[in-house]
Protein backbone atom coordinates (compact mmCIF):
# COMPACT_ATOMS: atom_id res chain seq x y z
CA UNK A 1 0.00 0.00 0.00
CA UNK A 2 1.45 3.35 -0.98
CA UNK A 3 1.49 6.31 1.53
CA UNK A 4 -1.21 8.26 -0.08
CA UNK A 5 -3.60 5.14 0.23
CA UNK A 6 -2.36 4.43 4.26
CA UNK A 7 -2.88 7.76 5.29
CA UNK A 8 -6.69 7.97 3.54
CA UNK A 9 -7.87 4.29 5.22
CA UNK A 10 -6.10 6.00 8.67
CA UNK A 11 -8.20 8.73 8.29
CA UNK A 12 -11.85 6.06 7.54
CA UNK A 13 -10.88 4.09 10.58
CA UNK A 14 -10.67 7.34 12.85
CA UNK A 15 -14.45 7.63 11.89
CA UNK A 16 -15.08 4.54 12.78
CA UNK A 17 -12.44 4.61 15.93
CA UNK A 18 -14.12 7.75 17.35
CA UNK A 19 -17.53 6.10 17.07
CA UNK A 20 -17.04 3.13 19.44
CA UNK A 21 -15.24 5.56 21.72
CA UNK A 22 -17.71 7.80 22.10
CA UNK A 23 -20.04 5.55 22.25
CA UNK A 24 -18.55 3.30 24.68
CA UNK A 25 -18.20 6.13 27.15
CA UNK A 26 -21.82 6.97 26.76
CA UNK A 27 -22.40 3.45 27.76
CA UNK A 28 -20.14 3.66 30.48
CA UNK A 29 -22.25 6.71 32.04
CA UNK A 30 -24.95 3.79 33.04
CA UNK A 31 -22.69 2.24 35.41
CA UNK A 32 -23.87 1.71 38.59
CA UNK A 33 -27.50 3.57 37.40
CA UNK A 34 -29.10 0.85 35.13
CA UNK A 35 -32.59 -0.52 36.29
CA UNK A 36 -31.46 -4.10 37.83
CA UNK A 37 -27.16 -5.35 38.78
CA UNK A 38 -27.17 -7.66 36.09
CA UNK A 39 -28.42 -5.06 33.56
CA UNK A 40 -25.72 -2.88 35.02
CA UNK A 41 -22.72 -5.56 34.52
CA UNK A 42 -23.95 -6.67 30.93
CA UNK A 43 -24.23 -2.88 30.19
CA UNK A 44 -20.61 -1.72 31.25
CA UNK A 45 -18.96 -4.85 29.90
CA UNK A 46 -20.78 -3.58 25.95
CA UNK A 47 -19.12 -0.22 27.17
CA UNK A 48 -15.95 -1.92 27.46
CA UNK A 49 -16.12 -3.87 24.73
CA UNK A 50 -17.11 -0.24 22.63
CA UNK A 51 -14.09 1.40 24.20
CA UNK A 52 -11.48 -1.84 23.46
CA UNK A 53 -12.71 -1.59 19.71
CA UNK A 54 -11.74 1.93 19.35
CA UNK A 55 -8.44 0.73 21.13
CA UNK A 56 -8.00 -1.63 17.91
CA UNK A 57 -8.93 0.83 15.77
CA UNK A 58 -6.71 3.26 17.40
CA UNK A 59 -4.12 1.41 17.19
CA UNK A 60 -4.37 0.65 13.34
CA UNK A 61 -4.09 4.06 12.84
CA UNK A 62 -0.91 4.41 14.54
CA UNK A 63 0.80 1.77 12.33
CA UNK A 64 -0.70 2.89 8.85
CA UNK A 65 0.29 6.64 9.75
CA UNK A 66 3.81 5.16 10.90
CA UNK A 67 3.28 6.29 14.88
CA UNK A 68 3.56 4.40 18.04
CA UNK A 69 0.99 2.08 18.65
CA UNK A 70 1.23 2.28 22.14
CA UNK A 71 0.85 5.73 22.84
CA UNK A 72 -0.64 7.32 19.90
CA UNK A 73 -4.03 6.16 20.27
CA UNK A 74 -3.57 8.14 23.94
CA UNK A 75 -2.62 10.82 21.74
CA UNK A 76 -5.69 10.90 19.57
CA UNK A 77 -8.19 10.33 22.56
CA UNK A 78 -7.21 12.52 25.51
CA UNK A 79 -5.45 15.30 22.93
CA UNK A 80 -7.73 15.86 20.28
CA UNK A 81 -10.29 19.01 20.22
CA UNK A 82 -13.94 18.07 19.64
CA UNK A 83 -13.52 19.78 16.04
CA UNK A 84 -11.24 17.03 15.38
CA UNK A 85 -13.13 14.27 16.33
CA UNK A 86 -14.99 12.67 13.40
CA UNK A 87 -17.63 10.78 15.26
CA UNK A 88 -21.66 10.85 14.00
CA UNK A 89 -24.01 12.58 16.51
CA UNK A 90 -25.42 9.63 17.31
CA UNK A 91 -23.34 8.54 19.86
CA UNK A 92 -22.52 11.77 21.08
CA UNK A 93 -25.85 12.42 23.07
CA UNK A 94 -26.34 11.87 26.59
CA UNK A 95 -27.32 8.75 27.88
CA UNK A 96 -31.23 9.94 27.81
CA UNK A 97 -33.76 6.70 29.42
CA UNK A 98 -33.05 3.59 29.37
CA UNK A 99 -34.81 3.19 26.13
CA UNK A 100 -32.56 5.18 24.50
CA UNK A 101 -29.31 4.00 25.24
CA UNK A 102 -30.80 0.23 24.59
CA UNK A 103 -32.21 1.94 21.07
CA UNK A 104 -28.77 3.54 19.89
CA UNK A 105 -26.77 0.97 21.10
CA UNK A 106 -29.04 -1.35 18.57
CA UNK A 107 -28.96 1.07 15.99
CA UNK A 108 -25.40 0.96 16.22
CA UNK A 109 -24.99 -2.45 16.88
CA UNK A 110 -26.59 -4.15 13.81
CA UNK A 111 -24.72 -1.18 11.73
CA UNK A 112 -20.98 -1.67 13.10
CA UNK A 113 -21.29 -5.53 12.38
CA UNK A 114 -22.78 -4.92 8.84
CA UNK A 115 -19.86 -2.75 8.18
CA UNK A 116 -17.69 -5.44 10.34
CA UNK A 117 -18.46 -8.18 7.88
CA UNK A 118 -17.40 -6.05 5.07
CA UNK A 119 -14.04 -5.15 6.55
CA UNK A 120 -13.32 -8.54 7.67
CA UNK A 121 -12.79 -8.85 3.54
CA UNK A 122 -10.95 -6.31 3.56
CA UNK A 123 -7.03 -6.51 1.19
CA UNK A 124 -5.41 -4.97 4.49
CA UNK A 125 -4.59 -7.93 6.54
CA UNK A 126 -4.12 -6.80 9.87
CA UNK A 127 -7.85 -4.46 9.36
CA UNK A 128 -9.31 -7.95 8.25
CA UNK A 129 -8.25 -9.45 11.61
CA UNK A 130 -9.29 -7.00 13.83
CA UNK A 131 -12.40 -7.28 11.82
CA UNK A 132 -12.69 -10.82 12.39
CA UNK A 133 -12.37 -10.80 16.17
CA UNK A 134 -14.07 -7.84 16.65
CA UNK A 135 -17.35 -9.26 14.72
CA UNK A 136 -17.77 -12.20 17.29
CA UNK A 137 -18.59 -9.93 19.81
CA UNK A 138 -20.99 -7.58 18.03
CA UNK A 139 -22.93 -10.93 16.97
CA UNK A 140 -23.09 -11.07 21.29
CA UNK A 141 -23.99 -7.46 21.92
CA UNK A 142 -26.61 -7.27 18.92
CA UNK A 143 -28.25 -10.21 20.78
CA UNK A 144 -28.59 -8.47 23.64
CA UNK A 145 -30.14 -5.24 22.57
CA UNK A 146 -32.45 -6.83 20.72
CA UNK A 147 -33.66 -8.79 23.65
CA UNK A 148 -34.30 -5.68 25.06
CA UNK A 149 -36.05 -3.48 21.63
CA UNK A 150 -38.63 -6.57 21.77
CA UNK A 151 -39.20 -6.62 25.62
CA UNK A 152 -39.57 -2.66 26.08
CA UNK A 153 -41.68 -2.46 22.48
CA UNK A 154 -43.65 -4.94 23.43
CA UNK A 155 -43.90 -4.46 27.30
CA UNK A 156 -46.27 -1.99 28.90
CA UNK A 157 -47.85 1.06 27.32
CA UNK A 158 -44.90 3.07 28.88
CA UNK A 159 -41.99 1.28 28.28
CA UNK A 160 -43.84 0.99 24.24
CA UNK A 161 -44.00 5.36 24.34
CA UNK A 162 -40.40 5.35 25.29
CA UNK A 163 -39.27 3.22 23.09
CA UNK A 164 -40.85 5.01 19.98
CA UNK A 165 -39.95 8.16 21.65
CA UNK A 166 -36.14 7.22 21.57
CA UNK A 167 -37.05 6.19 17.80
CA UNK A 168 -38.33 9.15 16.52
CA UNK A 169 -35.67 11.15 17.82
CA UNK A 170 -32.60 8.15 16.93
CA UNK A 171 -33.58 7.72 13.73
CA UNK A 172 -32.16 10.52 11.40
CA UNK A 173 -29.24 11.01 13.06
CA UNK A 174 -28.43 6.93 12.86
CA UNK A 175 -28.57 7.75 9.09
CA UNK A 176 -25.27 9.40 9.42
CA UNK A 177 -23.62 5.85 9.81
CA UNK A 178 -24.12 5.18 6.43
CA UNK A 179 -22.87 8.58 4.67
CA UNK A 180 -20.12 7.79 2.91
CA UNK A 181 -16.07 8.02 4.99
CA UNK A 182 -13.28 10.54 3.69
CA UNK A 183 -12.00 9.08 0.74
CA UNK A 184 -14.31 5.67 0.41
CA UNK A 185 -14.56 5.98 -3.67
CA UNK A 186 -10.51 4.81 -3.17
CA UNK A 187 -10.73 3.01 -0.68
CA UNK A 188 -13.45 0.83 -1.96
CA UNK A 189 -11.99 0.32 -5.18
CA UNK A 190 -8.99 -0.80 -3.55
CA UNK A 191 -10.85 -3.31 -1.62
CA UNK A 192 -9.67 -1.91 1.69
CA UNK A 193 -13.39 -1.10 3.38
CA UNK A 194 -17.00 -2.26 2.17
CA UNK A 195 -19.06 0.41 0.42
CA UNK A 196 -21.53 2.52 3.02
CA UNK A 197 -24.74 2.43 0.73
CA UNK A 198 -25.39 -0.85 0.52
CA UNK A 199 -25.18 -1.08 4.18
CA UNK A 200 -27.25 1.41 4.39
CA UNK A 201 -29.67 -0.80 2.67
CA UNK A 202 -28.89 -3.94 4.34
CA UNK A 203 -29.41 -2.33 7.53
CA UNK A 204 -32.44 -0.69 6.30
CA UNK A 205 -33.83 -3.49 5.46
CA UNK A 206 -33.03 -5.38 9.06
CA UNK A 207 -33.44 -3.38 11.42
CA UNK A 208 -36.71 -2.43 10.09
CA UNK A 209 -38.16 -5.74 10.21
CA UNK A 210 -37.18 -5.88 13.91
CA UNK A 211 -38.49 -2.73 14.85
CA UNK A 212 -41.63 -3.89 13.22
CA UNK A 213 -42.09 -7.27 15.84
CA UNK A 214 -41.06 -5.05 18.09
CA UNK A 215 -44.31 -2.91 17.39
CA UNK A 216 -42.23 0.19 16.20
CA UNK A 217 -42.30 2.48 13.28
CA UNK A 218 -39.52 4.32 12.36
CA UNK A 219 -40.02 8.12 11.30
CA UNK A 220 -39.71 10.20 8.06
CA UNK A 221 -35.88 10.59 7.99
CA UNK A 222 -35.63 13.90 8.19
CA UNK A 223 -31.98 16.16 7.83
CA UNK A 224 -29.09 14.12 8.32
CA UNK A 225 -25.76 15.83 9.51
CA UNK A 226 -23.46 15.85 6.42
CA UNK A 227 -20.50 16.06 7.91
CA UNK A 228 -18.27 14.04 10.51
CA UNK A 229 -16.94 17.69 11.65
CA UNK A 230 -19.92 18.94 12.44
CA UNK A 231 -20.99 18.29 16.27
CA UNK A 232 -23.38 18.81 18.60
CA UNK A 233 -22.75 20.52 21.93
CA UNK A 234 -23.05 17.37 24.15
CA UNK A 235 -19.46 16.43 22.60
CA UNK A 236 -17.65 18.87 24.12
CA UNK A 237 -18.91 18.50 27.24
CA UNK A 238 -18.14 14.21 27.31
CA UNK A 239 -14.63 15.07 25.90
CA UNK A 240 -13.82 17.58 28.60
CA UNK A 241 -14.52 14.67 31.15
CA UNK A 242 -12.69 12.21 29.16
CA UNK A 243 -9.91 14.22 29.20
CA UNK A 244 -9.37 15.97 32.29
CA UNK A 245 -7.18 13.56 33.86
CA UNK A 246 -4.70 13.37 30.95
CA UNK A 247 -4.57 16.73 30.40
CA UNK A 248 -4.21 17.81 34.08
CA UNK A 249 -0.66 16.18 33.90
CA UNK A 250 0.33 15.49 29.80
CA UNK A 251 3.51 14.65 30.96
CA UNK A 252 2.63 11.70 33.31
CA UNK A 253 3.01 8.21 32.44
CA UNK A 254 0.45 5.64 33.12
CA UNK B 1 -43.59 -4.18 50.46
CA UNK B 2 -43.80 -6.16 47.34
CA UNK B 3 -40.48 -7.49 46.03
CA UNK B 4 -39.62 -5.33 42.97
CA UNK B 5 -36.79 -7.71 41.39
CA UNK B 6 -37.47 -10.14 38.70
CA UNK B 7 -37.66 -13.70 39.21
CA UNK B 8 -34.65 -15.28 40.31
CA UNK B 9 -32.82 -18.10 38.01
CA UNK B 10 -30.12 -20.21 39.51
CA UNK B 11 -27.24 -20.56 37.07
CA UNK B 12 -25.19 -24.06 36.09
CA UNK B 13 -22.04 -23.62 33.97
CA UNK B 14 -20.00 -26.38 32.49
CA UNK B 15 -16.14 -25.38 31.94
CA UNK B 16 -14.94 -28.49 29.70
CA UNK B 17 -16.04 -31.05 27.90
CA UNK B 18 -16.84 -34.37 30.24
CA UNK B 19 -17.12 -32.54 33.14
CA UNK B 20 -20.45 -32.25 35.04
CA UNK B 21 -22.33 -28.59 35.72
CA UNK B 22 -21.36 -26.87 38.54
CA UNK B 23 -24.17 -24.40 39.93
CA UNK B 24 -22.14 -21.12 40.09
CA UNK B 25 -24.80 -18.40 41.25
CA UNK B 26 -28.15 -16.99 40.47
CA UNK B 27 -28.79 -13.90 38.41
CA UNK B 28 -32.37 -11.91 38.17
CA UNK B 29 -34.24 -11.83 34.99
CA UNK B 30 -37.80 -11.43 33.36
CA UNK B 31 -37.35 -14.38 31.01
CA UNK B 32 -35.37 -16.88 30.65
CA UNK B 33 -33.72 -16.35 27.24
CA UNK B 34 -32.82 -13.01 29.25
CA UNK B 35 -31.42 -15.36 32.34
CA UNK B 36 -29.41 -17.23 30.09
CA UNK B 37 -27.82 -13.38 28.52
CA UNK B 38 -27.63 -12.52 32.19
CA UNK B 39 -25.66 -15.12 33.73
CA UNK B 40 -23.44 -14.77 30.71
CA UNK B 41 -22.15 -11.64 31.30
CA UNK B 42 -22.25 -11.92 34.94
CA UNK B 43 -20.23 -15.59 35.44
CA UNK B 44 -18.49 -16.63 31.87
CA UNK B 45 -16.83 -13.31 30.97
CA UNK B 46 -13.36 -14.62 32.60
CA UNK B 47 -13.83 -17.99 32.92
CA UNK B 48 -14.33 -20.88 30.13
CA UNK B 49 -17.82 -22.05 29.56
CA UNK B 50 -18.82 -24.33 27.14
CA UNK B 51 -22.64 -24.50 28.10
CA UNK B 52 -24.74 -22.86 30.58
CA UNK B 53 -27.98 -23.64 32.02
CA UNK B 54 -30.36 -21.61 33.95
CA UNK B 55 -33.95 -22.46 35.65
CA UNK B 56 -36.20 -20.62 37.89
CA UNK B 57 -35.35 -20.66 41.49
CA UNK B 58 -38.67 -21.64 42.12
CA UNK B 59 -38.82 -24.56 40.08
CA UNK B 60 -36.17 -26.08 41.91
CA UNK B 61 -36.29 -28.26 45.21
CA UNK B 62 -33.13 -26.80 47.09
CA UNK B 63 -32.94 -28.63 50.54
CA UNK B 64 -29.30 -28.92 52.80
CA UNK B 65 -28.60 -32.20 54.52
CA UNK B 66 -29.49 -31.25 57.90
CA UNK B 67 -33.02 -30.77 56.07
CA UNK B 68 -32.62 -33.90 54.26
CA UNK B 69 -32.12 -35.77 57.09
CA UNK B 70 -35.31 -34.32 59.12
CA UNK B 71 -37.02 -35.04 56.07
CA UNK B 72 -39.54 -37.94 55.65
CA UNK B 73 -39.47 -38.96 51.85
CA UNK B 74 -42.63 -39.62 50.25
CA UNK B 75 -44.14 -42.97 50.82
CA UNK B 76 -44.45 -46.54 48.33
CA UNK B 77 -41.70 -44.69 46.00
CA UNK B 78 -42.66 -46.41 42.70
CA UNK B 79 -39.33 -47.73 40.70
CA UNK B 80 -39.22 -44.89 38.29
CA UNK B 81 -41.90 -41.75 37.11
CA UNK B 82 -42.39 -39.84 33.86
CA UNK B 83 -40.09 -36.69 34.42
CA UNK B 84 -36.91 -36.38 33.96
CA UNK B 85 -34.60 -34.44 37.42
CA UNK B 86 -31.32 -33.33 37.14
CA UNK B 87 -29.62 -33.49 40.91
CA UNK B 88 -26.47 -31.26 42.37
CA UNK B 89 -25.15 -32.02 45.18
CA UNK B 90 -22.66 -30.21 47.18
CA UNK B 91 -20.06 -32.15 49.30
CA UNK B 92 -17.11 -29.97 50.12
CA UNK B 93 -18.40 -27.01 52.22
CA UNK B 94 -16.54 -24.50 50.62
CA UNK B 95 -17.26 -25.59 47.15
CA UNK B 96 -20.25 -25.46 44.76
CA UNK B 97 -22.83 -28.02 43.76
CA UNK B 98 -22.23 -30.05 41.03
CA UNK B 99 -24.26 -32.32 39.03
CA UNK B 100 -23.97 -35.69 40.44
CA UNK B 101 -26.74 -37.55 37.84
CA UNK B 102 -30.29 -37.84 36.26
CA UNK B 103 -33.38 -39.43 38.04
CA UNK B 104 -36.49 -40.22 36.26
CA UNK B 105 -39.42 -39.70 38.89
CA UNK B 106 -42.88 -38.15 39.41
CA UNK B 107 -42.28 -35.30 41.34
CA UNK B 108 -38.93 -33.23 43.01
CA UNK B 109 -39.77 -35.07 45.88
CA UNK B 110 -39.84 -38.60 44.56
CA UNK B 111 -36.94 -37.39 42.94
CA UNK B 112 -34.76 -36.61 46.10
CA UNK B 113 -36.17 -39.76 47.40
CA UNK B 114 -34.92 -42.04 44.50
CA UNK B 115 -31.63 -39.62 44.17
CA UNK B 116 -30.77 -40.22 47.80
CA UNK B 117 -30.51 -44.09 47.69
CA UNK B 118 -28.70 -43.40 43.67
CA UNK B 119 -26.19 -41.16 45.19
CA UNK B 120 -24.82 -42.46 48.14
CA UNK B 121 -22.45 -40.05 49.08
CA UNK B 122 -19.91 -40.31 52.44
CA UNK B 123 -19.85 -38.40 54.20
CA UNK B 124 -23.57 -36.79 53.07
CA UNK B 125 -23.69 -33.86 50.83
CA UNK B 126 -24.31 -30.31 52.70
CA UNK B 127 -26.96 -29.39 50.07
CA UNK B 128 -29.09 -31.08 47.26
CA UNK B 129 -30.92 -29.30 44.40
CA UNK B 130 -33.35 -31.40 42.05
CA UNK B 131 -33.87 -29.41 38.92
CA UNK B 132 -36.67 -30.59 36.73
CA UNK B 133 -35.63 -31.08 32.67
CA UNK B 134 -38.66 -28.90 31.72
CA UNK B 135 -37.63 -26.10 33.86
CA UNK B 136 -33.93 -25.95 32.23
CA UNK B 137 -33.20 -23.26 29.63
CA UNK B 138 -29.39 -23.78 27.91
CA UNK B 139 -27.45 -22.29 25.88
CA UNK B 140 -26.69 -24.08 22.10
CA UNK B 141 -23.52 -25.26 20.44
CA UNK B 142 -24.08 -22.43 18.13
CA UNK B 143 -24.01 -19.24 21.45
CA UNK B 144 -20.49 -20.83 22.46
CA UNK B 145 -18.89 -18.65 20.17
CA UNK B 146 -20.71 -15.15 20.06
CA UNK B 147 -21.62 -15.51 23.71
CA UNK B 148 -18.51 -17.45 25.15
CA UNK B 149 -15.58 -17.68 23.08
CA UNK B 150 -15.96 -13.84 22.30
CA UNK B 151 -14.44 -13.67 26.52
CA UNK B 152 -11.99 -15.47 25.84
CA UNK B 153 -8.86 -14.01 24.46
CA UNK B 154 -9.62 -10.38 26.68
CA UNK B 155 -6.83 -8.96 28.24
CA UNK B 156 -7.50 -8.87 31.74
CA UNK B 157 -5.71 -7.49 34.54
CA UNK B 158 -6.06 -8.36 38.30
CA UNK B 159 -5.86 -5.03 40.33
CA UNK B 160 -2.45 -5.47 41.80
CA UNK B 161 -1.38 -5.12 38.39
CA UNK B 162 -0.85 -1.74 38.87
CA UNK B 163 0.58 -1.29 42.01
CA UNK B 164 -1.56 1.79 43.06
CA UNK B 165 -1.31 1.10 46.87
CA UNK B 166 3.32 0.81 45.99
CA UNK B 167 2.59 3.69 43.54
CA UNK B 168 0.78 6.11 45.59
CA UNK B 169 2.62 5.33 49.39
CA UNK B 170 5.98 6.59 47.42
CA UNK B 171 4.18 9.22 46.03
CA UNK B 172 3.24 10.49 49.32
CA UNK B 173 6.73 9.38 50.81
CA UNK B 174 8.11 11.82 48.03
CA UNK B 175 5.49 14.70 48.68
CA UNK B 176 6.76 14.33 52.48
CA UNK B 177 10.14 14.58 51.71
CA UNK B 178 9.90 17.34 49.70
Amino acid sequence: MNDPLKLALAEALLCLADDELVLGHRDSEWCGHAPIIEEDIAFANIALDEIGHAALWYREIAALRGQDRDSYPDQLIYFRLAADYCCVQLVEYPPGDWAFSMLRQYLFDSAELLRLQGLAESRHAPLAQVAQKVVREEIYHLRHTRAWITRLGLGTEESHRRMQDALDLLWTPAQQMFMPLPKEELLVEEGLLPESQPLREAWDEQVRSHLQEAGLQPPAVGEIPQSRRSHTPHLEVLLRELQSVARSDPQAEW
Amino acid sequence: MPDTQWSRYHVFLQSKENEPHLEVGSVHAPDPEMALQNARDVFVRRPDCLSLWVAPADQILHMTGQEVDNWSPPEDLPAEGPNLYHVFCKTVSAGTAELAGEVRAGTRAEALAAALSRFPFKPPPFTWMVVPEAAITRSTEEDVGPMFAAARDKPFRQSSYYHVISEMRAARKKQDGG
